[in-house]
């Protein structure tokens, strides 16, 4: 049997039929909610956060237009409700700002349910600034050009590549101090 | 060839969209910027990180609690519709207020803000009318003196008719009394005779000489 296209789904979600709207759910969840993980370092948080953003996916859905793919747009939600979660979180705190990850919150086995290189990975994120975060996130796990960065989250392509090159040079340093 | 920064050119090969001439220049520069090819080498771990990532699964959660049933507002519960109502209305009293008068007039359109307009059309309005009941009364008086003039042709020609008609008659019925009265005088006269010629045969045969001395007498 065929599987139904997201446009499919999406239609008939908003004719009112529940189980397109499942189906389309599950067919994202995974990548969000992972993609939750290595932002906020937390598998409450990234439940809270997928929810967060499935909820506004929904009430936003009659809005989508079809310009690019869907998944582009629902990463686009999901940097916006990140940046709304962070500044609920940490008020205090630039998206530019080194987070200050005091020894109780590195997260840790408790936190991280994963093998010990996602876990690295994971740590090492946490402590980059947010913007910096966001495009490692975006280019090394969601596989999206510059470009399409850009557009997802309304900065330039050229400050999303230099972002990236000094997130590449703290992760070297950080991953480089967790190896050791 | 253009100078192209570290950053840039990590970022195109990490697109995938380098060309031949800088794809030399990414060696060249791994070669001889041990900056840049640190950069590179922890693009790559990073990379191998992010493939061998194993994704986790989704704890059970109300995944329907995030669908509400969508209902179908009729029309007129469009949440625009109030602001499209008092937009439409600023428009109406800013037309009264502004005398706004837009005019139509053999497919070209005119529009007046003035009261002086108005006042110029009224005008013309009375000029026209007053001009066309002015045609209209002078239609109305000659139709009205032609028909009078017809009427009175009528009259006159039937009066002659009738006269002409009458007069005939008359005058046959007179010419019938006349014919009729010399018809009678005849008719006595002829009695007369033959009564008078009776008398003179019953005289005759009574007294035929009388009769003959009568008869020469006569």
């Amino acid at each position: 049997m065929f599987e139904k296209s997201d446009e499919q789904l999406i239609a008939k979600a908003l004719q009112g039929n529940k189980q397109a709207w499942v189906n389309l759910l599950k067919r994202y969840e995974k990548s969000i909610y992972n993609y939750g993980i290595r932002m906020t370092g937390k598998n409450e948080d990234a439940l809270d956060l997928m929810q967060e953003v499935f909820i506004s996916v929904y009430r936003n859905l009659a809005t989508y237009r079809h310009e690019g793919s869907f998944k582009s747009w629902l990463f686009r939600i999901a940097h916006f409700r990140c940046i709304e979660f962070y500044r609920r979180k940490r008020p205090m705190e630039g998206l530019d700002d080194v987070p200050e990850i005091e020894s109780e919150q590195i997260p840790n086995e408790q936190y991280i349910d994963s093998v010990k290189e996602n876990k690295q990975l994971i740590q090492a994120m946490q402590r980059l600034p947010l913007a910096q975060k966001t495009v490692i996130e975006l280019k090394f796990f969601g596989q999206f050009t510059f470009d399409e960065i850009a557009e997802l989250t309304g900065m330039s392509a050229n400050t999303a590549k230099s972002r990236m090159y000094g997130a590449l040079e703290k992760l070297k340093t950080l991953m480089e101090v967790d190896y050791a | 060839m253009p100078d192209v920064t570290n950053e840039q050119l990590l970022a195109l090969w990490l697109d995938g969209r380098l060309n031949a001439q800088q794809r030399l220049m990414f060696e060249q520069r791994c070669v001889d910027d041990e900056v840049f090819a640190q950069q590179v080498e922890a693009a790559n771990n990073i990379t191998v990180h992010a493939q061998h990532f194993i994704e986790q699964d989704v704890p059970h959660w109300d995944r329907a609690a995030s669908f509400t049933e969508v209902k179908n507002t009729p029309w007129w519960h469009w949440q625009g519709l109030s602001g499209l109502s008092i937009a439409m209305s600023v428009a109406a009293m800013l037309m009264v207020v502004t005398g706004l008068q837009i005019k139509v007039d053999d497919g070209a359109l005119t529009i007046s803000f003035a009261d002086n307009q108005s006042q110029l059309q009224i005008e013309r309005l009375v000029e026209d009318k007053l001009q066309e009941y002015k045609t209209e009364q002078q239609l109305a008086m000659n139709r009205f003196t032609q028909s009078l003039q017809q009427q009175q042709l009528d009259a006159s020609s039937q009066l002659t008719q009738y006269l002409l008609t009458s007069s005939r008659k008359e005058r046959r019925e007179d010419f019938a009394e006349l014919i009729k009265f010399v018809n009678e005088q005849r008719s006595d006269d002829q009695l007369f005779y033959a009564r008078q010629l009776n008398q003179l045969q019953q005289d005759i045969y009574t007294n035929p000489a009388q009769s003959g001395l009568n008869s020469n007498k006569e």
